[in-house]
């Protein structure tokens, strides 16, 4: 009968517990701000709200690509990411990134147009294509960072299904609270049934994120040894202090009372985005700091079967 | 073509960490950079008390997970099963090291050989001459010392190994001292639940 042993044993040459320590914030930033670009452009796009969008390019195709190429160990080599879409998920996602930034600047391009009354030379069903596969490569954004960790079988708190799920709310519910701030001139204003129903999305998807969390939270503690030990980690060990406020306290439940309790203004609307990234940031980062490789201990004499 | 693999020998390992002292002298480790090692574990209750060592390294997966994430292309397997990497085209973005179940990848980062093993900024002629092979910020691994495999001899851990407790050779080969020991004595992969089909297996 196997025995767990919860212990961390660092860099030293004992059995036990290891932190994986190769993706660090430079890479919990490069997914946060891959995720919510991605998310900021299809809440803005669905809205209407043009710096919203142009948010979420910058946010993907310049924040992102940063923070990637900074915890890159040979930059210069990055272009050879894309080069085995077949099997590997970054592949599909720095495609699905590079195709996001062409498609969504170029949507961009035509919505200021548009704005400007300038008549461009597009016509046709083109620019509705180009809002299509902008939208699509935006999911696509969405999607690879949570099938990036979930097929990491080797830390057990990421190999979840839930992880592409937690990336989706996560994203959308960060562009809807971004859009409602940045648009809220122009939303409240003008259209203020459409800030009724920003509202209503940013509900809902506070409620899905809270089962994901703990559905997250639930299958780690229930399930194989070292998500036991790293999601202990989060919620009781030295991660507890930061993980708990930040993602439970100011992610979650800090915009949920602001949004049903507290009447809708321009500063609230801040605070809620502020709220929600701050509690998604957390989230990126303690996810990453909290993985731990299992103890290869299941044929060892002492906790082995022989 | 042979399929490569290792046992070890758990009642035969002493703990004496002259594989790793042989692995580290072979490849031209930087310091802190250990291709192998060999970990250890105290257990029993006083004076009941003794001490197990697990040696660890690369477990050459038939079905590697560092290799069905690397998207360069960088990491592959050969034909006689050992897994390589490709420094030139190696991204350094350690996905493989976060794949890796068994944390057997080294991240050959640029600090390691901008101070040496003395930590002074000066190489000694032993690391200039080995650091040739390495490119800095890529991610590297034990490659089962695929030049001597290369060249008919056993990788430098096992000939170093004064106990006998590792064990190479080819795995497809019903014949060889590596199949007779995992047949005989019941050899077990690492971490099984992870699926990887190691080319490692430990002798208890």
């Amino acid at each position: 009968m196997a025995t767990e042993q919860p212990v961390i044993v660092g860099d030293s040459f004992a059995l036990g517990y290891r932190f994986q320590r190769y993706w660090n914030a430079s890479m919990a930033s490069a997914f946060f701000f891959g995720e919510l670009g991605a998310g900021l452009f299809i809440v803005s796009m669905f809205y209407g709200i043009v710096p919203g969008m142009i948010g979420g390019l910058v946010a993907t195709g310049i924040l992102k690509a940063y923070f990637h190429l900074a915890h890159m160990g040979v930059p210069g080599n990055s272009w050879r990411a894309m080069m085995r879409p077949d099997r590997a998920w970054i592949s599909r996602g720095i495609i699905a990134i590079a195709v996001f930034v062409v498609f969504g600047v170029a949507h961009v391009l035509l919505e200021v147009g548009g704005i400007f009354g300038l008549e461009l030379a597009v016509g046709g069903a083109l620019p509705q294509a180009i809002k299509i596969i902008a939208v699509l490569a935006a999911l696509g954004v969405l999607l690879y960072h949570g099938f990036l960790i979930s097929h990491s079988s080797a830390i057990s708190l990421w190999s979840t299904g839930l992880m592409p799920i937690v990336s989706i709310v996560y994203a959308l519910l960060g562009g809807a609270a971004l859009t409602a701030a940045l648009g809220w001139n122009g939303l409240a204003v003008d259209v203020p049934e459409a800030m009724l129903s920003l509202h209503a999305l940013m509900l809902i998807l506070l409620a899905a994120l809270a089962v994901v969390l703990f559905s997250l939270m639930y299958a780690a503690l229930n399930g194989s040894p070292g998500a036991r030990v790293s999601m202990n980690l989060l919620l009781k060990g030295p991660f507890a202090r930061l993980f708990v406020p930040l993602v439970i306290g100011v992610g979650l439940a800090l915009p949920l009372v602001l949004l049903l309790w507290v009447p809708a203004t321009d500063v609230t609307s801040l605070i809620v985005a502020a709220a929600v990234l701050v509690g998604y940031y957390a989230f990126r980062v303690y996810i990453f700091k909290a993985g731990v490789y299992d103890p290869i201990m299941s044929f060892a004499p002492t906790h082995g079967t022989s | 073509m042979a399929r490569y693999g290792m046992a070890f020998d758990l009642r035969r390992c002493i703990g004496c960490n002259a594989c790793v002292i042989g692995c580290k002298q072979e490849n031209s480790l930087p310091d802190g950079v250990f291709f192998t090692r060999t970990l250890s574990e105290e257990y029993g209750v006083f004076p009941a008390v003794n001490r197990v060592y697990i040696p660890t390294l690369c477990n050459h997966c038939d079905d590697a997970p560092c290799e069905k994430v690397c998207p360069s292309g960088a990491t592959y397997t050969r034909d006689d099963g050992i897994v390589m990497v490709d420094d030139e085209k190696c991204i350094g973005c350690n996905s493989c090291a976060v794949a890796c179940p068994y944390d057997q990848r080294s991240v050959m980062s640029k600090e390691l050989f901008d101070n040496g093993l003395f930590g002074e900024g000066e190489l000694t002629p032993f690391e200039e001459q080995g650091y040739v092979r390495f490119t800095p910020g890529t991610v590297t691994k034990c490659d089962f010392c695929s030049e001597r495999v290369d060249a008919g001899l056993d990788p430098a851990c096992v000939v170093t190994c004064p106990t006998d407790a590792r064990i190479f050779g080819d795995l497809d080969d019903p014949d060889s001292d590596v199949s007779i020991l995992i047949r005989e004595r019941g050899g077990r992969p690492p971490l099984p639940e992870k699926n990887t089909k190691p080319k490692v297996y430990y002798i208890t």
